[in-house]
């Protein structure tokens, strides 16, 4: 090759293709999302995370969950991310707009979270509910028969109110459906604390403590209200008690705020369509999932 | 046919008495580029044993979690990024840095100039490194992929960048001969490809941020092409230099070389996008990125016939040649890569590896078998001509490379394997989730011995580089063969 001229071009132009065709022109597609609202301009979806959540998402960030963690759930014609429950419909780029940084994920070694602030429990994670439940939460009924403590060892008969939740917290109160919500705020300290303890079945798991972000106090007259409930080896001796720092609450915050149930206009719900307002129907458990939604989200 | 004694590296150290022009001109440009590309090489070494170790820690953490746990800057979290940013930007570019440095003043046939500017941007490259390291592990790392650096560091290594390469490009404009050989095209390429790449990135997810799932894309863009654009055309330039070098004869064809390069530049920069397939994306996106992939089967196969048919009858020299064993190697793990990295990105099989180890063995082939392979092969060519000594122990050249390869070899197919049985799991819903995180574990104990083979490898090579660094090496005018060349001389193996 002769000339500097054409090879400079070239190699200009050919990255200029790839520059524009991958980032830009997308950016002119859904770069640009605004929330979804109904014709009153109600139900406004998704809204921008509080301010503990979006430390929360910080402290996700800083400590590298994404390496484990997605949160993103796939169309049930390419994945089981549906028939495991990790959502209701796949994730759309409206999901995210206010995320920032947008914390996608890459790998699985770890479950989806896209949904983790109100998700449904799946049989498999069966868990010993620390129920503090935030009684504001109204959290969707869980399907009968999928919501099994790990107590109980079997399944309840259908229609039958699952059993009181193993660990009551002096707070918990339980929800007008009497049916605490399985990853609560407790739930997640008591895991981040402890990721092997909460589950006997977690045994597996390769998620590492994440103590650094709790302290460890001798208690001074009362103990504090959100003092972790730990047993076995990881209870602290006598007389102290291990209380979240503020960033493990922001961290809990973000968890708790991850909801991609919403329905949105775009992309087709599993189970039929929700009402546009109030909490989408829960699928029966195991129902195969439905048609395929469309694969392309529309802008 | 030449006998096997005479072929290995015909170019001898260069020695004044021999009275040859182009031999002392070339000891000139060599000596002009001396204590930069030394200093390149030693950082770069200095970060890969960084880098191994850390690589060690992670691979270890993850099937044992507990250890080292409670603290807050050896999380796994953030031991991880740690690793992977030290290798990319303090091992990887620095080693690609230097060897760029060193073939442009070569192929140019011009003295760098300016050297002690090049040494200020190294400084100043080391300092990003080192400030992106601490950042991460005091927890401010980004959370996008490959650019957990801080945004601060990526100004110091941004300014760091400007010194060093501004210089490598000028060398152009002093260049002797019209010819541009294939070897310069990759490099120009990747010279320009680099700083626009990292200063794109950087404003779209810092400067003015794109919104929502656009920073994924943006970042995924950013590291595939990384590795293509700025690691793989750097290395592909470079075997394009060592393997006709080494051999003595030219490449086999100009034409190939130029299909090659274009395809590459083409099709390798639209890649990315596989690598979020059935995410919420347009589907465009990804079928576009998925339809890229698969055409640089392309560049792949013009590249590797094209050194097949140089290589073609010479075989045997790897047999010696310590800098040929290493770059062949690399060259061959670059159609593994492709041919791997294409078939995990088809839908078809992307259901049952996408969220898998399968994805960081793909990495590994192109960072490592691919990439790091050819720089090793680089490195063995370039510092005797740099220091004046020739290796010292064939045996530890020998060891380096043998571990290298064994353990990249088996790293990669554990993760391999190993994905492919956890995304089996993963997407049969009647399993619990836990299981494919259970059934991926031995394989990841696996690999925990292909990073102590490779922990090994690295540092025999750090020492045997040290020695020739404190001018240990031998006094010699033959270059270190990996196997004695008399004894076999007058076999022909040819």
């Amino acid at each position: 090759m002769k000339g500097l001229v054409p090879l400079f071009l070239g190699v200009f132009g050919t990255f200029a293709f790839s520059w524009v065709g991958l980032t830009v022109i997308p950016n002119l597609q859904i770069g640009a999302l605004n929330p979804q609202m109904d014709e009153e301009g109600t139900d406004i979806y998704p809204a921008p995370k509080s301010g503990m959540a979006d430390r929360g998402r910080r402290i996700y960030a800083a400590n590298g969950c994404i390496y484990c963690h997605s949160q993103q759930v796939r169309p049930d014609y390419a994945s089981a991310d549906i028939d495991r429950k990790w959502g209701e419909r796949r994730s759309a780029p409206r999901d995210y707009i206010f995320d920032r940084p947008v914390l996608l994920g890459k790998e699985r070694m770890g479950p989806d979270l896209a949904n983790i602030g109100k998700r449904a429990p799946v049989e498999e994670e069966k868990t010993p509910a620390a129920a503090n439940a935030p009684a504001a939460s109204p959290a969707a009924p869980a399907p009968a028969g999928s919501a099994k403590p790990a107590a109980s060892g079997s399944p309840p008969p259908a229609g039958s109110p699952p059993a009181p939740a193993a660990n009551p917290s002096p707070s918990a109160s339980p929800n007008p459906n009497g049916v605490p919500p399985i990853y609560s705020e407790a739930w997640h300290h008591r895991h981040l604390y402890s990721p092997r303890s909460v589950n006997p079945d977690n045994r597996d798991s390769t998620m590492p403590a994440y103590r650094f972000l709790y302290e460890k106090h001798p208690i001074s007259g009362e103990r504090s209200a959100d003092a972790l409930q730990l047993t076995g080896p990881d209870a602290p001796p006598p007389g102290w008690e291990i209380v979240p720092s503020y960033d493990a609450k922001c961290l809990v915050a973000y968890l708790m705020s991850l909801d991609q149930s919403h329905p949105l206009k775009e992309v087709k719900t599993a189970g039929g369509a929700a009402p546009p307002a109030g909490p989408p129907a829960a699928p029966p458990a195991g129902s195969p999932a439905a048609s395929p939604a469309p694969a392309q989200p529309k802008k | 046919m030449t006998p096997a004694a005479d072929i290995p590296l015909r170019e001898p150290a260069v020695s004044a008495a021999a009275g040859d022009a182009e031999q002392l001109e070339r000891a000139r440009i060599d000596a002009s580029t001396r204590v930069p590309v030394l200093m390149f090489y030693a950082s770069a070494m200095v970060w890969l044993l960084i880098g191994t170790l850390l690589a060690g820690f992670v691979s270890f953490k993850l099937h044992s979690p507990d250890w080292l746990s409670d603290v807050s800057f050896l999380t796994w979290g953030r031991l991880r990024p740690v690793h992977m940013n030290v290798m990319i930007y303090g091992w990887a570019s620095m080693a690609a840095m230097g060897t760029a440095i060193w073939l442009m003043a070569r192929l140019c046939r011009t003295t760098l100039r300016h050297p002690l500017l090049i040494v200020t941007g190294i400084w100043f490259w080391n300092i990003g490194v080192l400030i992106g390291v601490i950042g991460i592990l005091m927890g401010y790392s980004t959370g996008y992929q490959w650019l957990e650096f801080p945004p601060y560091a990526a100004v110091v290594l941004f300014v760091a960048y400007a010194l060093i390469i501004s210089w490598a490009v000028l060398m152009f404009r002093f260049r002797r001969g019209d010819q541009i050989y294939i070897t310069q095209w990759y490099l120009l390429g990747a010279f320009l490809w680099f700083p626009w790449l990292y200063a794109a990135a950087q404003a779209m997810l810092f400067v003015v941020p794109v919104q929502g799932v656009m920073q994924a894309a943006v970042g995924w863009w950013y590291a595939n092409n990384l590795l293509f654009l700025w690691l793989g055309a750097v290395a592909l330039g470079t075997a394009y230099y060592m393997i006709p070098k080494v051999i003595g004869r030219p490449v086999y064809s100009y034409h190939l070389a130029t299909i090659g390069f274009w395809t590459y530049a083409l099709f390798s920069s639209w890649t990315g996008m596989q690598r979020l397939v059935d995410g919420p994306f347009p589907a465009w996106m990804i079928t576009a990125s998925i339809a890229a992939t698969i055409l640089t089967i392309i560049p792949v196969a013009t590249v590797g016939l094209n050194h097949h048919m140089t290589m073609q009858g010479y075989f045997p020299v790897m047999r010696y040649s310590p800098t040929l064993r290493f770059t062949v190697f690399g060259a061959m793990s670059y159609t593994v890569f492709s041919v791997v990295g294409i078939l995990i990105s088809l839908r078809s099989t992307a259901r049952y590896l996408h969220f898998t180890e399968a994805s960081i063995a793909y990495s590994h082939l192109g960072l490592y078998a691919f990439f790091t392979m050819i720089m090793f092969g680089s490195m063995y060519y370039i510092v005797p001509r740099l220091v004046g000594r020739e290796w010292r122990y064939a045996t530890l050249i020998k060891l380096h490379f043998w571990a290298s390869a064994y353990g990249i070899g088996l790293m990669s197919l554990m993760l391999l394997v190993g994905g492919f049985v956890q995304g089996v799991s993963q997407n049969d819903p009647s399993l619990p989730f836990i299981e494919s995180t259970g059934s991926v574990l031995p394989y990841l104990r696996g690999r925990t011995l292909a990073a102590l083979l490779l922990t090994i490898s690295h540092f025999i090579f750090a020492f045997h580089f040290g020695l020739m660094l404190f001018g240990l090496g031998r006094t010699s005018t033959v270059p270190t063969f990996l196997n004695p060349v008399e004894a076999e001389g007058s076999e022909g193996h040819l």
